[in-house]
């Protein structure tokens, strides 16, 4: 083994392959897209080098940009303080009924991460539909007709119309993580704590979810990579709107580089993009280990 | 046995070979027409069989997707060179333009084509630097369509005339359980066009969107923000279905052809519902459609007709078959307007004559189109960048959605074409 490593020619050799898909699908690619970021190139024809015009524009001037970075900060809220806990929840009361019933319980829970998301999409966009959907009947019919408004092209309901989508299609994965990671929990820790009189909901709080906390960080870490990436939902439900009030980075930059025809411009919110994710993701790193070690 | 075994495996291995020297030539096109049954797909197809059973040898594959993401993809296609041979495009500067000017289509000869029986106004529509880029396929006339037995139901014997009329026609279908009139809300160029016909119906002279976009004039301009405000208007009074923002094109489609809605508006290129088997006999038999209405003291007339060229056929420059695309243009330029007429699936940009089992829809917008006194050409968001387009339809959308106040809006719309001037 050790004779292997000490290799050098076959070690590169076996390092290549990674070292040129990172190469070629992520560093080259974001070299070419940091370049263009600097043109007003519409995508096909000539260009003009513009500096850092772009980068100007978005940042000073472009409010749709600052309201796609809102709605990814209200969507890692929702999914971080909302679908956590009630996946984490639901996941423990899974672990405590029969394994037939927690199969197929689980089963069906997962059923909107398998979907596509063009039917996910579509069929939301019918639930919400004011006239004829099924929500809206619903409320008609137990008298709650001021609740059923436009959801999707209201400006008060629209985001969270959007994010529900959005959080009740993650759900099931959330959920997926927390069932595994509660399996790892030993019996013994919580029975140790069961026997030194602690309750049901304390045996959770100062016993589980701490030993639990590498299985949390992960999940948010994943939450918060995840809610900037949200892209087809939007784009198949609102997208954007109306007037830009749902618009998330990922549908921006689309619009701008391939329907608006400034494809340096869409350049130039994917760098910004690509910078803010990455920077999220170390802080988020950095913010867990702290977590972990507190207890 | 060993021989035998090794001729055997020679043969295998040559004989895919030989099957691929018969040569097929392959012709790529694109169009906006999934549905290959019914309607101009249904068209497109018969001329394409015609063309092969002329050309054998031949063979024609087709990529086709809703309208929006059609358009899309095309563009993604230019960035890659790899656009089809023969695709549908449009002759407006925010699409063709661009890729004239990227050197993505090929010429075309206008003397080939002007023996086709094109209307006045169609080629030179899709001139671009003197020379002809496209061969124009319709005609579109902006329309309101409507059902006759919802009208009759909710007791309504004649069509309005007035805008004031339409907004007044529209508790009455409410009480109903019926939207009054569905448009394509999300993609917003419907509405951006029925802002144009305000402003003409508004003030009577049909180049002040041109004119603004030159930067004669504003955006600003009284005209312009009292169509806007009109547009608002009959947002507010329910016209339209609820959820006007998320409705596309296809989902505002089908509330009219499913008895959903009892007005449509759209252009004459849907001429094909009369026709469509996946709606009902009933609607079919009962849809019609009527002339824009007018605005009470606006100076514009009823038969100012908002009409332009828009579809066309292009070859793409990178195509290893021009000569081939440019000879299937010309076949489809010759076949087009008599099989579409005959189908009823398109309002061809050639000449053709009323026949006798034409639908009452077919028709309304041929004596529509007979009885303009004025045509308008194309509307302000397809004469600009691709840009300013896109800012317009935000703005509409916004507008459409109580978002901006008329004023807001046309002050985003100016800034916007001010933009647009400062680029080009």
């Amino acid at each position: 083994m050790r004779e292997t490593f000490e290799n050098r020619p076959l070690v590169a050799c076996l390092v290549l392959p990674s070292v040129a898909v990172m190469l070629f699908a992520m560093l080259i690619p974001l070299g070419f897209s940091v370049y263009y970021s600097m043109t007003d190139w519409a995508g096909f024809g000539d260009y003009q080098f513009v500096g850092l015009e772009n980068y100007r524009d978005i940042l000073a001037s472009d409010k749709v940009f600052w309201r796609a970075l809102w709605n990814t900060a209200l969507l890692m809220l929702v999914t971080i303080f909302v679908q956590n806990p009630i996946a984490f929840a639901l996941a423990a009361l899974l672990t405590n009924v029969s394994q037939r019933l927690s199969r197929i319980l689980r089963t069906i829970y997962f059923v909107p991460a398998v979907l596509s998301l063009v039917i996910i999409a579509k069929m939301w966009v019918n639930i919400f539909n004011p006239t004829y959907g099924v929500l809206n009947k619903m409320l008609r019919d137990l008298g709650l007709q001021a609740l059923a408004v436009s959801w999707l092209s209201n400006p008060n309901t629209a985001i969270w119309a959007v994010i529900f989508i959005i959080v009740w299609q993650g759900f099931g994965w959330a959920l997926l993580f927390y069932y595994a990671g509660l399996m790892t929990v030993p019996r013994e820790l919580q029975e140790a704590a069961r026997v030194d009189g602690a309750s049901w909901l304390q045996t959770y709080v100062r016993v589980v979810i701490p030993y639990l906390y590498p299985a949390i960080g992960a999940v948010i870490v994943i939450d918060v990579i995840s809610s900037m990436k949200q892209m087809e939902l939007i784009f198949l439900s609102t997208a954007g709107g109306p007037g830009q009030l749902t618009q998330f980075l990922g549908v921006y930059l689309y619009q701008k580089a391939f329907v608006s025809g400034e494809y340096g411009y869409g350049n130039a919110l994917s760098v910004l993009f690509v910078a803010i994710a990455i920077g999220l993701t170390l802080l988020v790193r950095r913010a867990m280990p702290a977590a972990r070690d507190a207890s | 046995m060993k021989t035998t075994r090794r001729i055997l495996l020679a043969a295998m291995l040559l004989a895919p070979g030989l099957a691929l020297g018969a040569d097929k030539i392959i012709l790529k096109m694109g169009d906006n027409l999934p549905d290959r049954t019914n309607g101009w797909g249904a068209v497109v197809e018969r001329i394409n069989a015609e063309f092969k059973a002329a050309n054998p040898g031949v063979e024609i594959i087709t990529e086709s997707y809703p309208d929006q993401p059609y358009q899309e993809k095309m563009k993604i296609y230019a960035t890659a060179k790899q656009q089809p041979d023969v695709f549908k495009y449009w002759s407006f500067s925010t699409l063709l333009k661009p890729m004239v000017d990227g050197r993505f289509v090929v010429p075309l000869e206008q003397a080939t084509f002007a023996k086709y029986g094109y209307l006045p106004g169609a080629l030179e529509s899709n001139v671009y630097d003197g020379k002809l880029y496209g061969i124009p396929v319709s005609a579109d006339l902006w329309v309101v369509y409507y059902n006759k037995k919802l009208f009759k139901d909710a007791g309504i014997d004649k069509v309005p005339a007035t805008l004031e009329e339409v907004i007044a026609l529209a508790p009455r279908f409410k009480a109903k359980g019926i939207v009054p009139m569905t448009t394509d809300g999300k993609d917003a160029w419907p509405l951006a066009i029925t802002l144009d016909q305000l402003v003409w119906r508004l003030a009577g002279d049909s180049t002040l969107p041109r004119k603004a976009l030159e930067r004669k004039m504003k955006f600003t301009d009284p005209m312009f923000v009292k169509a806007a405000t009109l547009i608002q208007q009959m947002v507010k009074a329910g016209l339209f279905q609820e959820d006007l923002g998320v409705s596309d094109y296809g989902a505002s489609r089908n509330l009219f052809g499913q008895g959903k809605a009892a007005m449509y508006l759209m252009g004459s290129w849907e001429l094909g519902l009369a026709t469509d088997s996946s709606f009902s006999e009933e609607f079919r038999a009962n849809v019609d459609a009527f002339k824009f209405p007018t605005v009470a003291g606006g100076k514009g007339r009823t038969d100012d007709l908002f009409a332009w060229y828009g579809g066309n056929y292009v070859v793409s420059s990178s195509s290893k078959n021009v000569e081939l695309g440019k000879k299937y243009l010309e076949f489809y330029a010759s076949r087009f307007p008599m099989l579409a007429w005959e189908k009823q699936a398109a309002f061809p940009a050639q000449k053709v004559t009323a026949q006798p089992k034409d639908t009452a829809l077919a028709k309304t917008l041929l004596r529509i189109a007979s009885e303009a006194t004025a045509t308008s050409g194309t509307a302000a968001l397809d004469l600009s960048t691709p840009a300013f387009k896109e800012d317009l339809q935000n703005a509409v959308r916004e507008l459409s959605s109580n978002l901006l106040s008329p004023e807001e809006f046309c002050a985003k719309v100016d800034a916007a074409a001010e933009k647009a001037a400062r680029k080009r």
